[in-house]
């Protein structure tokens, strides 16, 4: 009996699930499967899309890719990927597909070769440089670049150029995660990873919609609870999601006032002694900083805290009034639920962890209010256990890799070095072979600061790689207008497709994307993960990579880049700076030969739980849990009281409902590549406008009936839906970013976390009317 | 017309009931009721936004908590 290629395929396609539901031995089509992939080349690589890292294989046949799998072998997701998994298979290959380089001429784009565009590039580089000095310049990357692209970025910028304008689009998801970090272990990045995941059984979310935006991991969460009914599942939210719905219980919060709920959870975890007080006792220092620290919404906005040590008894009397009943007040969560969280956080009996994402990060205490959902961990010494961690969510596959490990930031270096230490600029200055003092001490501009820099003129040129800030900066109107004031000004922009940033552009120039080049991406759980190209770019197109390495050729830097085997000789030189330092990456071979690895990476061996004895090679027997990198505070982490504060802008008369914006499960961020799928527009068609139907019906609207939503920023018409899946909450409405023809930013506003730089894209005011 | 292979995850004991309903949904074949509640499906359709689709609608159906990809061939989409 002959089978069909159809049939062969639907063969594979039952067998990959048999397996990946973890039962290879029922599928009957096994010999048939293997038909079926018969001339198909299968290679390893992480997924484009989110921070979640999950593992996918590439089936590849006459240069085009014919098929992904889950890949089996990748602890992450064991065989199985997302919905977005889907496309995978069409980002590469939308038809309006950038493959030349292209030069403004007016109001149109000329295509030129390569030469043309960089020769132009250059010149506008050195005419900058050499009038208005090294800080005229700069270049905005991205979460989405790889490893070697940001490495190669800050290299050329900072060791060459001698300018600390570079920032990643990261500045806008995880710089406050970053700093939150920072100022409690004085090391970035988790000490849980997601075994923690299966291990544990109490989970608390807080704004992470983690059923949509990182479903994979939402998964494992679901797969532990249905084997073991003693997990349970909270979901602190602003808005009712799919995540709400699975979860067994949500806990509606009004916007900002998270910042209280956490201090009241302290405030009854101490007042009712349910923390571990030898914990404190050796593993904690107390610390006050500055309050009202405002909102950065001063062009050149400064802000510098000023730390106090605090006794345990100043922070009790700091949490004094933190009442469950304030908090209730403030928040609308009643007391009686605050109480009883606080006693499931301090559970001894439960293994509890944390998540978030952007609803903690995207807020202008987004620095506070890491710390303070890190403070409950450590009064209760839930943290840097199997199963029990406060988990910051990344959003996307390289914030971790690229812009916060490699420091592609205004005030980094790699392995969480900074430019205004003179120790960490000499080590960079060595091992990149550059002259002393090349490296400027001085952080210039965040990503808001960059653009306000442009529109003021104090930027002439300005490189954008990966990522659509004219899609995707708050308050846009003010930096779309800015990148075309001309005087100088020279915009050029890197992308795969046509988008609202391109349009903007003086030079654009087609980029290879994902398997069109070998990359590495950095998850995360601080997984490091790494793929070979498996497929030729379309057209002229190349990698952001190698355009990096050209410009420096053309501004006498190439000297910086003197390798035959670009990618692995650039990673073992940037593993130098890791090394000894708790930020050990393994050998660039390693990578090639594994599904990921957990740095730091010791002695050949990944580590899943840092600080941990036992775990974590940085500790010594006997020494239980060390925050090691926090050596001025004694290797302890820091507890530290941050007040509530309002929002930068909350309803008022005139403008009287809370606009939140967001992702939703089909599209990722500004939809350049899923929106290049046409059939995706038909699950998610064009954003609307998430109401709740009673402030639906106070405005006299129906379901899908249009609404003129405006703020003191712009103004925009969208239809209203009251009956999606994600529900507003009342006196809230939220908006998702991806459409490009609807750009909700323009009415976000632009403030921002004072010490972590990131603006609030989560809260600002909104009228809305009939449209 | 691209073919994939999905897994869903149902809720305690929904799994028969699950099964039996997305059997009526065109282009979706059962292909087994493993223990633990989880179903292997494969999905067929005309266009990747139609097997999208039928993702989401798979996953609205009550008693279903994951659906989840391991294989998806799109090799005659030009």
């Amino acid at each position: 009996m002959g089978l069909s290629r159809r049939e062969f395929l639907k063969a594979s396609a039952a067998a990959a699930a048999f397996a990946a539901a973890g039962a290879p031995g029922l599928s009957p089509f096994r010999s048939e499967a293997e038909a079926a992939d018969a001339g198909v080349k299968w290679g390893k690589a992480p997924c484009r899309f989110c921070g979640t890292g999950c593992g996918v294989l590439v089936g590849v046949k006459d240069n085009r890719i014919v098929a992904t799998k889950g890949d089996p072998q990748a602890p992450v997701n064991k065989g199985l990927n997302c919905i977005k998994g889907y496309f995978l298979s069409k980002i590469l290959y939308g038809k309006d597909r950038l493959t030349k380089p292209l030069i403004r001429k007016g109001d149109k784009f000329v295509e030129a070769s390569w030469d043309e565009a960089m020769t132009l590039i250059a010149s506008k580089f050195k005419e900058a440089i050499a009038k208005h000095g090294p800080d005229s310049v700069a270049i905005y990357g991205s979460g989405q670049w790889t490893v070697f692209e940001g490495y190669a970025a800050s290299k050329l910028f900072k060791g060459g150029i001698g300018t600390n304008n570079i920032e990643p689009n990261a500045r806008l998801c995880m710089a406050s995660a970053v700093t939150g970090f920072m100022t409690t272990f004085a090391s970035d990045e988790p000490m849980g990873c997601y075994d923690d995941l299966d291990l544990g059984d109490t989970y608390f979310l807080w704004g992470a919609n983690m059923a949509e935006c990182h479903p994979i991991l939402f998964s494992r969460m679901i797969d532990n609870r249905l084997k073991n009914p003693k997990v349970k599942i909270i979901d602190f939210g602003t808005r009712h999601t799919r995540t709400s719905q699975m979860a067994d219980q949500y806990i509606r919060f009004n916007p900002q006032t998270d910042l209280a709920l956490l201090n009241a959870i302290a405030h009854v975890i101490v007042k009712e002694k349910l923390y571990d007080e030898n914990f404190v006792k050796n593993h904690v220092v107390f610390k006050k900083g500055k309050e009202k620290i405002g909102y950065g919404l001063e062009d050149k906005f400064k802000f510098a805290d000023d730390p106090k040590p605090m006794t345990f008894d100043e922070y009790k009397k700091f949490l004094e009034p933190y009442t469950p009943e304030y908090a209730s007040k403030l928040s609308g969560v009643p007391a009686a639920k605050i109480v009883e969280l606080a006693r499931l956080y301090a559970d001894r009996s439960r293994k509890v962890n944390s998540l978030w994402t952007m609803g903690f990060n995207q807020h202008v205490r987004g620095t506070w209010i890491n710390n303070l959902v890190y403070n409950v961990h450590l009064l209760t010494g839930k943290i840097s256990r199997p199963g029990e961690n406060p988990m910051s969510l990344t959003g996307q596959p390289s914030a971790c890799g690229t812009a916060r490990e490699v420091g592609t930031f205004t005030h980094r270096l790699p392995a969480d070095m900074v430019v205004m230490n003179p120790e960490h600029r000499a080590k960079a200055e060595k091992i990149w072979g550059i002259p002393a003092g090349k490296i400027p001490a001085k952080p210039t501009y965040n990503a808001t600061e960059m653009f306000r820099a442009l529109d003021r003129g104090d930027i002439k040129v300005l490189w954008s790689q990966v990522t659509n800030p004219f899609q995707s900066m708050p308050n846009l109107n003010r930096y779309r207008r800015g990148a075309r004031k001309g005087d100088g000004r020279f915009v050029i922009v890197s992308d795969i497709y046509p988008t609202r940033s391109t349009e903007l552009a003086d030079v654009i120039l087609p980029s290879a994307s994902w398997v069109e080049k070998e990359g590495m991406f950095g998850n995360a759980e601080r997984r490091t993960h790494q793929w070979f190209k498996m497929v030729e770019p379309p057209g002229e197109a190349r990698s952001d990579l190698w355009q990096i390495m050209e410009l420096a050729k053309r501004l006498g830097h190439g000297a910086l880049f003197p390798y035959k085997y670009v990618e692995k000789e650039m990673f073992e030189e940037y593993r130098k700076f890791g090394e000894g330092q708790g930020k050990d990456l393994a050998p660039y071979e390693a990578y090639t030969k594994t599904r990921g690895l957990r740095w730091p990476y010791v002695n050949g061996k990944e580590t899943l739980w840092r600080y941990a004895e036992g775990y974590d090679p940085y500790v010594k027997q006997g020494e239980g849990i060390k925050f090691y990198k926090n050596k001025a505070d004694h290797y302890k982490a820091v507890i530290w009281a941050r007040p509530y504060e309002p929002a930068a802008e909350s309803p008022d008369k005139q403008f009287p409902f809370w606009l939140c914006t967001g992702r939703v499960l089909e599209h990722w961020h500004t939809g350049t590549m899923t929106g290049r799928v046409p059939e995706l527009k038909r699950a998610y068609p064009a954003a609307v406008c998430e109401m709740h139907p009673a402030d639906a019906k106070g405005l006299g609207i129906k379901h899908l009936q249009k609404v003129k939503i405006s703020s003191r920023r712009g103004s925009i018409v969208l239809p209203v839906d009251l009956n999606g899946r994600g529900k507003a909450e009342k006196g809230n409405i939220f908006v998702a970013f991806f459409d490009e023809t609807k750009l909700i930013n323009e009415l976000c506003i632009d403030a921002y976390c004072p010490i972590s730089g990131e603006p609030d894209f989560k809260k600002c005011a909104v009228k809305i009317e009939k449209a | 017309m691209p073919v994939s292979g999905v897994v869903l995850t149902c809720s305690d004991g929904c799994a028969d009931a699950v099964a039996a309903r997305i059997v009526d949904f065109s282009g979706v074949e059962v292909h087994g009721v493993l223990p633990e509640g989880r179903i292997v499906a494969v999905i067929e359709a005309e266009s990747i936004d139609a097997e999208v689709d039928l993702v989401a609608r798979l996953h609205e159906v009550d008693g279903v908590v994951t659906v989840r990809m391991a294989y998806h061939n799109f090799e005659d989409l030009s």
